[in-house]
């Protein structure tokens, strides 16, 4: 049977009376691109801590690569690569300096830690930065320079936590590609965010964490199928009455109707041609509409109908 | 990979401007103002005075002592011997006429009892007790010797000869010739505590609840102590090279004689440096509270080292020295200004190595106190 790349056994974790982690389970397998889902608060960073050995837990266990999980696995530790939610760059050093000495604690070879550190320039895209400090660098640029001090050494499974935060389009797009041409070149990958559409963009497997609890494992499709969504349909409609949702939530497959600021949103849980009976429906009772649009549920639509609406706002 | 470590710490260290205008360039500006402050003093008290002394002995007291005194008394040497009674002595003392006053009883023994009373605690009263230690600790040895091996009397007497002429030359000679000396020694202690800012910053960049860049770092490949070690190294040639500008500065430019035993005197400016170093370290080590108020407390403990030692209020020294001795003793600012003082003002260097070993002996317990707290440092929270 394959190793794991990493094993979370029955995970406990708490923080005098919250608990952070509430037996967690989860497994990461060789070469893929993991994505940890999950509001504020849920657990997310505090697992990434546990793997990292960082942080003491009530109980459970931790394996890294087939091992045991300690603050001294430096054999273990060497083979990470961790890319935080903050920026952890040295300020008084250039961005050559900072990738040279992370890539340094890892790789003693000068020459093989030299070739390391120009290919993170150029994976980075710092080429014309490097003896900047990283006060002069864009919010963008230092993301990559976090990044690059992340990944400089070539690890076999990269952390990254949130590395997209406060970042233009542009440089997302950059950091995203970066993270898959990592993947390709055979790094396994755990990447956290509250971006849906990056996770879905780049992840393998979900897994979705709320209350310390890990809610939902899959592929984004196999998560799609756990959810009661199967389509959307919005209509523009200037006025309705309310005898008119009443009926419209009475159609087949629909289950949830909400009608805004002129804006008529119907859910329904599957099946076909949900739009032709509703524009039958609205056509029977001549009510005019403007726009329509029809969608498939997206991640968002999973994490929000698995974790809830309600506003999270204590600290992760 | 630690000479790599060593060059990026030094240049992290020298790179901040906060702490090296405050390791080096402040030392500097306050041993200015101290010179320009006590210029004319310094000046006018380099020539030195023969120290006045009443010396009141019982009948039938040891003349050992009288002789001694007298030798030391005899061609303008250290003391102006004022012979006389206990009313008028008394009188004298409180009309600082004389620095002290020297009772020699009648104690049926040799050596006789005798005893020194001082109403202030300078550098006069203390060459007074210095001259009473070493005649009681000359006749301990010689009575020893003549019971144990009276064979050695005559090494013994030699001794003796030498430890007098000592007391005639070399106390005239090599004694900085200012009390306000003190005030440079204990800026020089000062300036070596100015380290703590620096030692603070290797625990903060260790210590994954105080900054994300210790996060990093401790997940690294590299041991905690491969990575602490280049960074204490950094850290203590910076902080020396700081204190060697400011002895530097003081000597040449300022011109105040710091004592001929330069070596000496480097060798404990770098003990007192690596202690601030440590002192910084084991505070960033404590607990989890912020680097905000961290950087208080080591702001707070080298202030008030420094105040004990008599940075701020002369004669601070000598008066804990009477009234809270074990300060002195563990105080790190004031075992530095002991040792230079030391230095340059008694015969040999038993004072001196005690203050030095009592210096190590605090780097040392402080080093291991903050390593036990940061090595395989798993966190509650962070």
């Amino acid at each position: 049977m394959a190793e794991h790349v990493i094993q979370i056994e029955n995970l406990v974790k708490r923080y005098k009376e919250l608990v952070a982690l509430d037996h967690l389970n989860l497994t990461v397998e060789e070469g893929e691109v993991f994505g940890l889902l999950g509001p504020n608060g849920s657990g997310k960073t505090t697992v990434i801590s546990c793997i990292l050995a960082l942080l003491q837990f009530d109980k459970g266990s931790v394996r890294v690569f087939g091992k045991e999980m300690q603050p001294d696995s430096y054999d273990i530790k060497r083979q990470i690569g961790v890319v935080l939610q903050n920026v952890a760059v040295f300020e008084e050093l250039t961005v050559q300096e900072n990738i040279d000495y992370f890539c340094g604690l890892y790789i003693k070879d000068k020459r093989e830690r030299k070739q390391c550190v120009e290919e993170a320039v150029h994976f980075s895209g710092l080429e014309d930065f490097r003896k900047f400090y990283p006060k002069k660098l864009s919010g963008g640029l230092l993301r990559r320079l976090n990044i690059a001090c992340g990944i400089a050494h070539k690890p076999k499974l990269i952390i990254l936590d949130e590395p997209t935060v406060a970042v233009d389009p542009q440089s997302r797009n950059r950091i995203l590609e970066g993270i898959q041409k990592l993947n390709q070149e055979g790094a396994t990958i755990i990447y956290t965010s509250h971006y849906m559409e990056e996770v879905e963009q780049i992840c393998t497997r979900i897994a979705i964490l709320d209350k310390g609890r890990c809610v939902a494992t899959g592929t984004k499709e196999e998560l799609k199928a756990m959810i009661k969504t199967g389509e959307k349909i919005h209509l523009e409609i200037w006025e309705l009455k309310p005898e008119h949702l009443e009926e419209l939530r009475r159609l087949r497959h629909v289950y949830q109707v909400d009608y805004r600021e002129g804006m008529l949103e119907i859910r329904c849980s599957g099946g076909k041609h949900n739009l032709v009976h509703i524009l039958d429906y609205l056509a029977r009772q001549e009510i005019s509409f403007g726009r329509v649009y029809s969608e498939l549920p997206t991640l968002n639509d999973v994490f929000l109908e698995i974790t809830g609406k309600e506003l999270r706002d204590s600290a992760d | 990979m630690f000479f790599r470590l060593y060059v990026y710490s030094m240049k992290q260290t020298v790179r901040q401007k906060l702490i090296m205008f405050w390791s080096l360039i402040f030392p500097i500006i306050l041993g200015t103002l101290f010179r320009v402050a006590f210029g004319e003093f310094l000046e006018e008290e380099v020539i030195f005075h023969q120290i006045p002394v009443a010396y009141v002995a019982e009948e039938g007291a040891s003349p050992a002592f009288a002789e001694t005194l007298k030798s030391l008394e005899d061609d303008g040497g250290l003391l102006e011997i004022i012979e006389t009674d206990g009313k008028k002595a008394e009188s004298l003392l409180k009309e600082e006429k004389v620095e002290g006053i020297f009772y020699n009883r009648d104690s049926g023994t040799e050596e006789g009892e005798v005893t020194l009373t001082v109403t202030r605690q300078e550098m006069s009263q203390s060459i007074l007790s210095s001259i009473l230690e070493q005649y009681q600790r000359v006749f301990h040895t010689m009575g020893n010797i003549s019971r144990e091996n009276p064979a050695g009397i005559e090494a013994a007497a030699k001794v003796i000869g030498q430890q007098r002429q000592y007391l005639m030359e070399g106390s005239i000679t090599d004694t900085p010739k200012s009390v306000m000396t003190d005030y440079f020694y204990a800026l020089l202690a000062m300036d070596c505590l100015m380290g703590v800012s620096m030692g603070l910053q290797i625990a903060v960049k260790f210590k994954a609840n105080l900054s994300n860049l210790a996060v990093r770092r401790v997940v690294s490949g590299t041991s905690r102590f491969g990575m602490l070690m280049p960074d204490l190294a950094a850290r203590i040639t910076i902080q020396f090279l700081c204190t060697l500008c400011s002895v530097c500065y003081l000597t040449y430019v300022m011109k105040i004689s710091l004592g001929n035993k330069f070596a000496l005197l480097l060798l404990t400016t770098l003990v007192g440096s690596i202690v601030g170093i440590f002192m910084g370290f084991f505070i960033g080590a404590i607990g989890t509270y912020k680097e905000s108020l961290k950087e208080g407390v080591c702001v707070c403990c080298m202030m008030f080292s420094s105040f004990l030692s008599g940075l701020m209020v002369g004669g601070m020294y000598r008066f804990l020295e009477t009234h809270a001795p074990l300060v002195n003793r563990i105080n790190p600012a004031s075992l530095i200004v002991k040792s230079l003082y030391s230095l340059n003002i008694y015969e040999g260097y038993e004072r001196y190595t005690q203050s030095m070993a009592s210096l190590l002996t605090i780097a040392v317990l402080l080093g291991a106190g903050a390593f036990a707290m940061i090595r395989r440092e798993r966190y509650a929270s962070i």
